[in-house]
């Protein structure tokens, strides 16, 4: 039998597996009250950023990365806080061309205060919130899910546990036609050849690979050499000891599927199937894209810990490790660690993840959603100061 | 005429009592957040800490660590995450080995996010419990000047500073005032005037007073009332207005707790 899935239906076809209303600062200066405007609304959510508007070599990458984010379908809709200039007109428009539907506009310099803007953005955001939880969920195909796969904190158990056991569930769930995303290109790095065996094309697998070269040529452009800089302090205290091995473990989160298509930081991937998004291994920059390249459910595995979420993308959390899952439960949804125990098989972790990303898109809330976390980051290529 | 303020020890004399609650790595932003609107800290959102690699490591740590110094701050509680790069209990050992008003708090050995937030506000309290600055006399007022857009009257606003015993200290920055505020910090001023660009809103900084004066481009006239001053009246009154903040009257950007942080970045994050 079919699973079932109810998701929110858009005007243009999309899925929603969340009815969220966003509030977008689009200047650093609106952040906090952006935050405080969600944190007095009826449910609505805010994020923060550190940009100003500032017109530099990052400027697309910001745009594209903030248009895409407001028009990811988990949102009913936006109330941009805007100062009033072309960049944020540009990144509004985007949005709308990349599927936005329903958003306000407070303009700082139409209201006269940012005492103004934040009253009036809280009504605005009242408003869609009561509309927002008036509407229902219907029928929805498994199409409908857009996964994303992210580790972050990574130790010795995550290739034996927590990724193989997630790729058990991506395969499930591309095979039924959803949609699944594997990002983090830091951490593919070593593994690059394996995935581009898998793609469904030789000029997809070409692009993997032309990727990952493009990812580690930016960094030593800077004299720095990745593969001396990764595994990180915590994956080696983790029991990791090269970024290769780090590599081909993280690689498993996306099991056994051949490879669609390569995307670039936040695109949207353009039918279901399996993909991979270039992103940094940052787990707030790599959600940033994700949320820019519409993915709707995010599953996160981590060795270590972390209460990291999103404002817009409910945030699975899986432990590799089962003393991590005991000592930090507020942030951990589910234990992999059982594989390693030799209490349960890893197809019975593969179904039970499977099973976790069903009851979250269809509204069951994650522990990093029940805690509030709204964490976000900007990615950038370039410098920013420097003195 | 002297300025009260409060001793921080060897952070200096302040204008104004801040604890600061300093989140290592963007992970523990929130739940910095968490803690500092329970005991009434101030902290920032920022996106550092971890995925940072080459002279961005040592930059970042540099960066909190001048702002964990600045003579406006009381006591710092450090939340980390744990496995990030720049590790909270290093960062609070360099922090101590300056200032012993200094505690750290790490999600993963605190039993997870609510652990944390009633471990870290325990710490916070304590700190402000035992840390009650004296009030004394700033020995000398350094101000800081944000120049954004041109101005045609900055040495007569040096000269009227100093003439009142001010030290000044001019930062120019290219468009966003972010980054001359990162900088002022780090040069322990102790309040701001800023000349946003015109193109460009009124915006603060969390641990110091921002005093934002208005231009004559059209966005600073719509939104003449977030600004403290303009630039018609400011000569005459800036000694006065700045004698109100030093002693504690909010500026129009603390009250609406307007601005982040920018952060010094050489490379991408990885």
């Amino acid at each position: 039998m079919a699973p079932q899935l109810k998701a929110f239906k858009r005007e243009n076809g999309k899925w929603g597996l969340r009815n969220h209303v966003l509030i977008l600062p689009l200047h650093s200066a609106l952040a906090s009250t952006a935050r405080a405007i969600a944190d007095t609304s009826n449910g609505a959510v805010g994020i923060s950023h550190d940009w100003s508007g500032e017109v530099d070599s990052d400027l697309a990458r910001i745009v594209f990365t903030l248009s895409g984010f407001a028009s990811n379908p988990n949102n009913y809709a936006v109330v941009f806080l805007t100062i009033g200039n072309s960049q944020e007109d540009e990144i509004i428009t985007t949005a709308q061309a990349l599927g936005l539907i329903r958003f306000s506009t407070i303009s700082l310099s139409e209201v006269g205060s940012m005492e103004k803007m934040a009253s009036e953005a809280l009504t605005a955001a009242n408003t869609y919130c009561a509309e927002a939880q008036a509407m229902q969920r219907v029928d929805a195909p498994m199409s409908a899910i857009v996964l994303g796969l992210e580790c972050g904190g990574s130790d010795a158990l995550s290739g034996i546990t927590a990724n193989p056991a997630l790729g058990v569930a991506s395969d499930r769930l591309v095979e039924l036609g959803a949609t699944s995303v594997l990002g983090e290109t830091t951490e593919i790095l070593g593994a690059e050849h394996l995935l581009a065996a898998r793609a469904i094309d030789p000029e997809v697998g070409k692009r993997i690979v032309a990727m990952v070269a493009r990812y580690e040529s930016s960094i030593n452009y800077e004299g720095i050499d990745i593969r001396g800089a990764q595994p990180s302090r915590g994956n080696i205290e983790g029991g990791l000891s090269t970024l290769e091995e780090k590599s081909l473990g993280a690689a498993k989160k996306a099991g056994n599927a051949p490879l669609t298509g390569a995307l670039e930081f936040g695109e949207k991937p353009a039918a279901p199937g399996l993909y991979f998004m270039d992103t940094p291994g940052h787990d707030i920059e790599q959600l940033a894209g994700f949320g820019a390249g519409h993915i709707n459910v995010v599953v996160f595995t981590s060795g270590r810990g972390t209460p990291t979420g999103s404002a817009i993308m409910p945030t699975i959390k899986v432990s590799t490790n089962t003393p991590m899952y005991k000592s930090i439960p507020d942030l951990i949804d589910l234990d992999a660690g059982t594989i390693a125990d030799g209490i349960e098989t890893l197809a019975q972790v593969g179904e039970r993840i499977f099973n976790e990303i069903l009851d979250v898109a269809n509204g069951r809330l994650t522990k990093a959603e029940r805690g509030g976390h709204h964490e976000f980051a900007l990615s950038r290529m370039y410098k920013t100061i420097v003195r | 005429m002297s300025i009260q303020g409060f001793s921080h020890g060897n952070r200096g004399v302040g204008i104004r009592n801040h604890q600061l609650i300093l989140p290592s790595v963007v992970c523990s932003t929130h739940v910095a957040r968490r803690i500092a609107l329970t005991v009434d800290g101030v902290t920032f959102a920022h996106q550092h800490g971890c995925g940072i690699i080459g002279e961005d490591v040592a930059g970042i740590d540099n960066f909190f660590i001048d702002l964990a110094d600045h003579p406006n701050v009381n006591s710092v509680l450090i939340v980390g995450l744990g496995c990030e790069t720049i590790q909270g209990q290093e960062l609070a050992a360099k922090l101590l080995a300056r200032n012993e008003s200094t505690k750290y708090q790490i999600i993963q050995e605190s039993g997870g996010v609510e652990g944390t937030v009633a471990g870290g506000v325990e710490s916070a309290q304590e700190l402000s419990a035992q840390f009650v600055p004296a009030h004394s006399e700033v020995p000398t007022l350094r101000v800081g000047i944000d120049i954004a857009r041109d101005i045609s009257f900055t040495d007569e606003l040096v000269n009227v500073l100093q003439e009142s015993g001010f030290e000044t200290v001019i930062s120019n920055s290219d468009s966003s005032s972010a980054q001359s505020f990162s900088h002022l910090a780090r040069e322990k001023c102790h309040l701001i005037i800023s000349f946003p660009d015109s193109m460009q809103p009124a915006s603060g900084f969390p641990l110091i007073p921002v005093i934002n004066v208005a231009g004559r481009s059209p966005l600073h006239q719509a939104i003449r009332a977030d600004f403290d001053s303009d630039e018609e009246s400011l000569l005459a009154t800036v000694v006065d207005l700045i004698r109100l903040v030093a002693a504690g009257t909010q500026t129009v950007a603390e009250k609406n707790k307007s601005g982040e942080i920018r952060a010094p970045r050489s490379v991408r994050s990885v």
